[in-house]
């Protein structure tokens, strides 16, 4: 039984690779999409525990992800990986529902970290 | 010498000069033709009155011998008559015209025609003959004049009644009492006086033009010359020339009036030296404040454009470093500890850090620009600041002075933007004194070019700084400290931020024994 269903979206293969590796490992289901669109089809089509997504991408970027993620599925966490931390986007963030941030580089542990904080809160909801 | 005299005549003193003594002139000629003219008339009406009285006293005088007809008597009493001083003649025609009696013997009984010059003056060409007494005047060969006397002798009741009965009752003119008088010794006086007289004139013609010359030379000329040699003086640029006039007269006055406007004139040259002198200083300034601000806007552009490169280049390194770091750590947990192959692989991570601090660097720039103000305390942000370094390990043996002044106001910033500048100059401070000695923190009122700031000074005991790095130090990406250590993007950053917040930073040191850095910040104002 895997811990949690993990969605990473990312148009980075980099880094949704790295997230895989320092996850699955650990025991979570982790799915990786290479955009918005794609991450959000799959969202339809499956149950999800928890969303990763970058902020900056080509077609919908991180903050719409997270606004529509919220509004259909608000039980549904969501952590925001950034590539240049700001205050106001991290406040503007929490305040759309975003459960935390990462900022890029991070470690395998600082990942798990987070994402393991994020499903135990789901899990105490 | 010719031109001069030319000048002189055409000059105003020669003009007034000419002009009066030309009016003299001719008054003292009337004077003096009118003196003498009336003179004559009046000395000759009088020579006249006394010769006819002179004739009158012949007539008298042989009166007695005409009645009773004594011939020789009568010829003696007119010689006698005639021998006086100044008489020529005395003569007495009958009515015929024959000369009856003479002083002069010889001309007894010559007779005068009517064309005779003694009877025309009678006996012209009118028909009656005018029986009145007259006279005439003539010259000797001396040229002096004789005065020649007429006087008819009337016919009266004792000449017809006396008993010689020579003469008719009917006849009216008897005859004619006639004498010469000459007037030489009245025109030898005349003659004196004329000289006397002309001599005088000349004379006060002379004296009255060399007062006239004088006083006009030394009311006009000479003023009007220092005047117009002050005027030349002035005119080749001696403002301070004063003439000297000290008359109260209008020369006086004009004399004054130049001094007063040389006077003007010299301060109104100063003023606009002085002007054109502070004009010339006041561009320089502009100037220099106009190249300080293109070389701040230089700064900023590079730095702001550093900025917008920096968020391009994070985006796009961060993610690889994501990788790098992830597989650095999974790699890692395959090698045993203390294994060369972790070691290496420990390198290679650490190295993805630093390009990740760098590039977090770099991100100030970006975030330089973007700040929102509002009103803050310097105090407050300081003490955060510090307490956000001081147990760390560096500051372990540092000891920190505080120094604020409380009464500060508050200043517009973005809080954690000079929070970040504040903890770059105390770790600096830190880095510099390599561990221990004194970091003194001082917050202070200061006014510069009458704009009041906050002021900040962050002193320390370290290395400092020397010379020729200063103008380096807010350069981006200068440093002195070991690889993996310094970014040389702090003091770079910290410029920037301080320069959008309206301030600016600037440092003094001493090599060796400590160095200074000093931040100004604009107070708050409520905004109207
Ligand atoms: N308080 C100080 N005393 C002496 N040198 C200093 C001090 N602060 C800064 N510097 C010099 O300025 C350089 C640039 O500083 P900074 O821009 O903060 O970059 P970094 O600290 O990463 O080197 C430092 O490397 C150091 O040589
Ligand atoms: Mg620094």
């Amino acid at each position: 039984m895997s811990k949690g269903r993990i969605i990473v979206i990312d148009d980075e293969d980099i880094v949704l690779i790295s997230c895989q590796r320092a996850l699955a490992p650990e025991g979570y289901d982790v799915r990786i999409v290479k955009s918005g669109m794609d991450g959000l089809k799959m969202l339809e089509s499956e149950a999800f525990d928890l969303v990763l997504t970058d902020l900056k991408m080509p077609d919908i970027d991180g903050i719409e992800v997270l606004r529509i993620v919220k509004g259909k599925w608000p039980s549904v966490e969501v952590i925001i990986i950034t590539g240049y931390q700001t205050v106001e986007t991290a406040v503007k963030a929490m305040k759309l529902g975003a459960f935390d941030y990462i900022e890029k580089p991070f470690t395998p542990e600082q990942i798990l970290s987070v994402v393991k904080n994020a499903i135990a809160h789901r899990a105490s909801e | 010498m010719k031109t001069k005299v030319k000048k002189t005549l055409y000059s105003l003193t020669g003009k007034l000069i000419l002009t009066i003594g030309a009016m003299m002139i001719v008054g003292s000629i009337t004077f003096w033709y009118f003196l003498i003219y009336y003179q004559e008339r009046e000395l000759l009406k009088n020579s006249v009155k006394y010769s006819l009285s002179f004739v009158d006293y012949v007539k008298k005088s042989t009166r007695y011998g005409m009645l009773t007809f004594q011939q020789l008597l009568i010829q003696q009493t007119v010689e006698a008559i005639g021998s006086a001083e100044g008489i020529m003649r005395v003569r007495i025609f009958d009515s015929k015209g024959k000369v009856a009696y003479s002083s002069k013997k010889e001309e007894i009984g010559t007779i005068l025609g009517k064309n005779d010059p003694l009877c025309r003056s009678c006996h012209s060409e009118s028909v009656k003959p005018r029986d009145m007494q007259s006279w005439s005047i003539r010259r000797d060969p001396e040229g002096y004049r004789i005065l020649n006397i007429v006087q008819p002798i009337y016919n009266e009741p004792a000449c017809y009644t006396s008993y010689c009965h020579v003469h008719p009752k009917e006849q009216r003119v008897l005859g004619l009492v006639e004498s010469d008088v000459s007037l030489s010794l009245l025109d030898k006086a005349m003659k004196r006086q004329k000289i006397a007289i002309t001599a005088f004139v000349f004379g006060f013609i002379c004296l009255i033009s060399v007062v006239l010359c004088t006083i006009l030379w030394n009311l006009v000329s000479t003023p009007v010359s220092i005047l117009t040699q002050g005027m030349e003086r002035v005119a080749a640029g001696e403002l301070d020339y004063t003439v000297r006039i000290d008359t109260r007269d209008e020369m006086g006055e004009l004399a004054r009036a130049f001094n007063a406007m040389t006077a003007d004139l010299s301060k109104a040259k100063k003023e606009l030296i002085e002007w054109g002198n502070t004009l010339e200083k006041k561009v320089e300034e502009k100037t220099e404040a106009i190249r300080k601000a293109h070389e701040q806007l230089i700064h900023s552009e590079k730095l702001a454009s550093l900025g917008r490169m920096a968020a391009g280049v994070a985006h796009e390194i961060n993610s690889p470093l994501t990788g790098i770091v992830t597989f650095g750590h999974l790699l890692l947990k395959k090698f045993p500890e203390g294994s060369q192959e972790r070691e290496d692989i420990e390198v290679i991570i650490e190295q993805a850090n630093r390009c990740s601090s760098i590039i977090k660097g770099l991100l100030g720039f970006a975030r330089a620009t973007s700040a929102e103000k509002s009103s803050a305390n310097i105090n407050d942000i300081l003490n955060s600041s510090l307490n956000m370094v001081r147990h760390k390990a560096d500051f372990f043996n540092i000891k920190i002075v505080l120094n604020l002044d409380e009464s500060l106001p508050s200043i517009r910033a973005d809080a954690s933007q000079i929070q970040q500048v504040f903890l770059n100059m105390i770790i600096n401070a830190a880095d510099a004194m390599d561990g221990k000695g004194t970091l003194t923190l001082s917050t202070r009122k200061v006014v510069e070019n009458g704009n009041p700031f906050a002021e900040i000074e962050f002193n320390d005991t370290g290395h400092g700084v020397s010379e020729e790095n200063i103008p380096k130090l807010f350069e981006p990406f200068f440093t002195t400290k070991p690889v993996g250590k310094g970014t040389g993007l702090g003091l770079a950053v910290s410029h920037g931020i301080i320069q959008d917040h309206g301030g600016k930073i600037f440092v003094k040191s001493t090599l060796g024994e400590g160095t200074s850095f000093f931040v100004r910040l604009p107070f708050y104002e409520e905004k109207a």
